[in-house]
């Protein structure tokens, strides 16, 4: 099971972190600060394993970006990357050639897209195209939304106009 | 649509961290005020919820927007839902308590018509769900997963939100009754499905393994369309190529979590799909292909090693293992490794391994420090008595050099291997002593307790030691440990050396004195104690010894001091008091006991998410690991050997709970949780009774073909054969359905699994089309004299789950065969057959027919229909049969029997007698054959 999800950028930022497993604030934002440390100090050509504790962490890093997994003893490294993957390119079939920025300024649609590929710390979807169905769907159901919003705070806005 | 852009530029353009600070406490301070306005609108009220969720990643835990958040839930709108549902997964964590206002909204969001409002609240249990939510929304994943109107979408999220709540909290979820309803969607058409419930299965399965045993079979056949049949849409579920290598994954898991397959048809599904696996050696297209394609591979090794380490696909594997272990790319390396710490555990010689010592002690100098991790436990599994000596010396070299994360688990590892596999004891205390003195902050005291243990229970080794100590606390720097050993064994053996040049006790005392002043209060405990040993065995320096211990009396620990104060008293005792020499006498050999290193290292391996089906540390380590597994795996067999139990034969529930010789009462306990009784553990449809059913048994027990059950969708036709103890039974299943019928799930329990075993030699497709069927195939085999015939359960999906359990017509009469006997033959074996133990007879009543008479027709069409011949002419009285026949079984062997019926018209009474060449059947084959005799 993937006990966690960390984006973190080149100067240790997170820019997005997901939990499955249940922790105290204290013990995920520890992790959050070994974790980072061990795969910041990470070279090239190295594994994209590490270990800490009793956990496995698998990485990759995309430009500025790292996408840091937590799993289990047990789970399959590889398979484990190539979820990150699949992720990033859900990602940048979504944005268009995703960058560090779209992430920050979308990152409601950041989880909801990972929301849609994994949850429980399990896969749930590993075809692309299934996932940006269900993320086109409830965008196509928000704009709706939005563009009724945006009539109805002109309308009284209108009215106090006039 | 970036909603709160400016937002997140303002905060971004904030250079200093205290820039960013003050922008956020700000902007926080604004939204209270506007929290606190009596009229906000519902899209600030999102607005602003979502910059709170914002500043949460960013790391500023708020205390303000909970309750904005909560009702967010209940808006209206998908997007302000959409936002209210992120927010409460950052920032609620599984134990707050505002989690209990949000599962009143969960619940109805679960209920609405809208399905990816369901997808919502089912994304929020199944990431932050715990105890309050599993108890209030278990039924109703549950349904949203069953349902056949569920969206393909929706079933796979569910089938997550319940692995959630299963893991968060079990007791909600009955999960052996639900077992037959999950497993047939293992057979569902949408690969996102699947690889959801893949996920629910393999966790259920690791603590109800009987209850879904069924999903071994899905599994098999699963990955035989995956990678054989090429059987699933491509366009959506190929990853570079590769069949979703999640599912394959997944699957393969599965499979490493029961024992190999017994059943023929199983076994070969399993068996092509992993040689096609292993053989899948392409030229890497992509990074991505090539990962994919490797974590397959190795998944394929892993279940390769757990079914057989002995076999082909084995051997080729530590081949291609080997080849591995010096890629060009590390991560196969790291896996490599790992692997074959997996083999290491399982093999029977490690030989294939050995071949590339010296490539995996290169290993131990990677660049990588998760390589080196890898190499090193490793090289502890393959550790034996003949490379003990090479292994452990160059562990010792990179002790030295290691990384201080690693040091303490490989100074534990190396003075286990030593222990375990040191055929000289001088070398182990060399290597222990050595290791101490090299990384002595990273010994735990249960090392050197050890090397004490030993070197005690050792005789031949106690002078070496001694001398050995005494050499390194000659060295000018010594490690305080060492000190300690130094100390307790020079004060016990420290005369055995007394005699050899420079080491006379004077020198000895110098050596330990001078280290003493650098020690810690307890080593100096401890050395005083081998003073007064000393006191004891070298009467020639008891003035220098009194003086320390005089100096001790005005220490200020207490406990040196008191025992300076007590040893000095006991020294000054007159010399003809034997106190002294019978407190300090020798010690006596430690009892036998096992190793405390052991228990180290294991506590070291803590247990998250799902079970490891190996562990790491060779054979010994995998043994007790395996007991405690099959334990847990509760397959408790009639012969104490857990691995050939063939689990899926024995009746469900019924040996649980009899521990027999090897199993002790652990695996009792073990059992007890099973012990609910069949109507707890509904993994199992109860078999069907009803005249109509049972008339269609009646006449197949008579014949070899016919409908066992029909109804007006389904119906289930026979066909069998019999030779000798073996029966083939082609089962085939016709679908009335105007629909195709899903998810076909047979499986045959025997009662009497060691008398009547089975084996499945083809099974049916899981889908059978509209007025299509399909047919299961399986070799029965007559081991002993059986009584109780097997059964059949059939489920399978047709919106809903029809389950369907059935009696098979198997029953001993089935392997006999009837045998053509002249009157005097007869006669001259009944003769010499003779009376008991090897004659069985009985009286019973009998009905007469409608005109007064005895049926002898009746009883002789019975007698013919049990394949057992009715001899003419044998039997004056007309009314009598006699009959003939031959039982085959293939354990106790094969015994010709006759019979003979002498019906009383007048007492309407019937005797039987049995005569059989084996006094084993003699009252088993007449107790069945009154049986049906009176069974009309």
């Amino acid at each position: 099971m993937i006990e966690y999800i960390l984006l973190v950028s080149r100067q240790g930022k997170v820019r997005l972190a997901k939990w499955f497993a249940t922790m105290p604030t204290k013990t995920k934002t520890k992790i959050v600060k070994d974790v980072t440390q061990l795969v910041l100090a990470r070279r090239t050509r190295m594994s994209n394993f590490l270990e800490y504790r009793d956990t496995k962490v698998v990485y990759r890093r995309y430009a500025s970006l790292f996408f840091v997994c937590g799993i289990s003893q047990g789970d399959n490294e590889l398979v484990t990357l190539e979820i990150i993957h699949r992720y990033v390119e859900v990602l940048d079939r979504y944005f268009g050639n995703v960058c560090e920025l779209d992430l920050i300024f979308n990152f409601q649609k950041a989880y909801a897209i990972l929301d849609e590929l994994i949850i429980a710390g399990e896969i749930q979807e590993s075809s692309k195209k299934s996932v940006l169905r269900v993320v086109a769907q409830s965008d196509t159901i928000e704009d709706a939304e939005n563009s009724e919003d945006t009539l109805a705070r002109l309308g009284s806005l209108g009215s106090r106009g006039n | 649509m970036p909603f709160c852009s400016q937002f997140i530029a303002n905060i971004r353009a904030a250079r200093v961290g205290e820039a960013e600070r003050l922008a956020i406490n700000k902007e926080m301070a604004n939204i209270r005020t506007k929290f606190a306005s009596p009229n906000l609108s519902a899209y600030d009220r999102k607005k602003y919820v979502a910059k709170i969720a914002f500043c949460f990643i960013m790391g500023y835990k708020q205390d303000l927007g909970h309750m904005e958040a909560i009702q967010l839930l209940t808006a209206q709108k998908y997007s302000e839902k959409q936002i209210g549902y992120l927010a409460v997964t950052l920032m609620l964590t599984e134990n707050s308590d505002l989690l209990r206002l949000v599962v009143n909204s969960i619940k109805k969001d679960l209920d609405d018509r809208w399905d990816v409002v369901n997808c919502l609240a089912l994304h929020t249990i199944a990431n932050i769900g715990g105890d309050e939510m599993a108890e209030a929304l278990a039924p109703d994943v549950h349904k949203l997963m069953i349902s056949p109107t569920s969206n393909n979408f929706v079933k796979k999220k569910a089938a997550l939100a319940l692995l959630r709540v299963y893991r968060k909290y079990p007791q909600v979820v009955p999960a052996q009754e639900w077992a037959l309803r999950i497993i047939s969607l293992m057979d569902d058409g949408d690969l996102g499905v699947v690889v959801a419930i893949a996920s629910l299965v393999l966790t259920l399965a690791q603590d109800f393994p009987e209850a879904y045993e069924t999903a071994y079979e899905k599994a098999a056949d699963r990955l035989h369309k995956l990678v054989i049949g090429r059987n699933y849409d491509t366009r959506l579920y190929d990853y570079y190529k590769i069949p979703s290598p999640w599912l394959q994954v997944k699957l393969l898991k599965l499979l490493q979590y029961y024992p190999p397959p017994e059943d023929t048809a199983v076994r070969r599904m399993v068996e092509q799909v992993l040689a096609t696996l292993l053989e899948m050696q392409e030229i890497p297209r992509s990074v991505q292909h090539n990962n994919a394609l490797h974590a397959v591979l190795f998944e394929a090794i892993n279940t390769i090693i757990h079914i057989d380490a002995r076999s082909m696909l084995a051997t080729q594997s530590a081949h291609l293992l080997g080849r591995f272990l010096s890629s060009k790319e590390t991560n196969v390396r790291y896996l490599a490794l790992n692997t074959m710490a997996h083999l290491a555990a399982r093999a029977e010689t490690l030989d294939p391994i050995k071949k590339h010592q010296n490539t995996i002690i290169m290993s131990l100098r990677d660049k990588d420090i998760s390589v080196r991790r890898r190499a090193l436990d490793l090289l502890y599994s393959m550790c034996d008595v003949d490379n003990a000596q090479v292994i452990v010396g160059e562990l010792l070299n990179y002790l030295k050099i290691a990384d201080y994360g690693l040091r303490e688990e490989m100074v534990l590892k190396i003075a286990i291997c030593c222990e375990k596999f040191a055929t000289e004891y001088k070398w182990y205390v060399d290597t222990i002593l050595e290791l101490i003195s090299a990384a002595g902050d990273y010994v735990g005291d249960e090392v050197w307790y050890r090397v004490i243990q030993i070197v005690t229970n050792t005789e031949d080794l106690q002078a070496y030691a001694a001398h050995t100590c005494f050499n390194y606390l000659k060295s000018p720097t010594c490690h305080e440990s060492l000190v300690k050993i130094a100390g307790y064994i020079l004060g016990e053996y420290g005369h055995l050396i007394a005699n050899e040049a420079g080491c006379s006790p004077y020198e000895q005392f110098q050596a330990l004195h001078a280290k003493s002043n650098f020690c810690n209060a307890n080593t100096r405990a401890l050395i005083l104690t081998t003073y007064i040993k000393w006191v004891n065995v070298f009467p020639e320096i008891k003035p220098q010894l009194m003086t320390v211990f005089d100096r001790y009396r005005h220490v200020l620990d207490s406990e040196l001091q008191q025992r300076a104060c007590e040893y000095l008293a006991m020294a000054e005792r007159p010399e003809d008091d034997d106190l002294l020499q019978t407190v300090w006498d020798e010690m006596p050999p430690f009892p036998e006991r096992e190793s405390a290193l052991m228990n180290r290292l294991s506590k070291k391996h803590g247990d998250t998410g799902d079970r490891r089906t190996w562990i790491v540390g060779g054979k010994e380590a995998m043994k007790d690991a395996q007991v405690t597994r099959m334990k847990s795996l509760k397959r408790v067999t009639t012969n104490g050997t857990p691995t050939s139990s063939p689990a899926r034969n024995r009746p469900h529930g019924a040996a649980t709970g009899v521990p027999n010789g090897t199993t002790d009462i652990m695996a009792a306990l073990a059992g007890l949780d099973m012990s609910g009784g069949p109507s707890v553990n509904g993994d199992h449809t109860p078999v069907l009774r009803n005249p109509d059913i049972d008339a269609k048994y009646q006449k197949l027990l008579y014949s070899d073909s016919g409908i066992l059950y029909d109804d007006v969708q389904f119906t289930v036709s026979i066909k069998s054969d019999y030779r000798m103890s073996h029966g083939r039974m082609r089962i085939f299943f016709h679908s009335k359905l105007p629909t195709p019928l899903d998810a076909l799930t047979t499986t045959i329990k025997s009662a009497e699994h060691d008398h009547l075993t089975f084996d499945i030699r083809q099974i049916p497709s899981t889908t059978v089309e509209s007025a299509g069927h399909t047919m299961l195939e399986v070799e029965f085999e007559c081991k002993e004299f059986f009584t109780q015939p097997p059964t059949l359960h059939v489920s399978f999906l047709t919106g809903s789950l029809t389950t369907l359990g059935l009696r098979l017509p198997v029953v001993i009469h089935k392997f006999f065969e009837p045998i053509q006997l002249e009157p005097q033959d007869f006669y001259m074996r009944w003769q010499k057959i003779g009376g008991p133990p090897r004659e069985a007879q009985v009286f019973f009543p009998i009905v007469l027919n409608k005109r007064g008479d005895v049926d002898t027709l009746g009883q002789q069409a019975i007698v013919t229909g049990a394949r057992i011949r009715c001899l003419e002419g044998v039997d004056p009285n007309l009314v009598n049969t006699v009959g003939a026949g031959v039982i085959y079984t293939s354990a106790t062997g094969k015994a010709g029997f006759l019979v003979r019926i002498e019906p009383s018209r007048d007492e309407k009474k019937c005797r039987l007698t049995v005569r059989c060449t084996s006094d084993a059947f003699a009252p088993s084959l007449m107790e069945y054959i009154r049986g049906l005799l009176t069974a009309k």
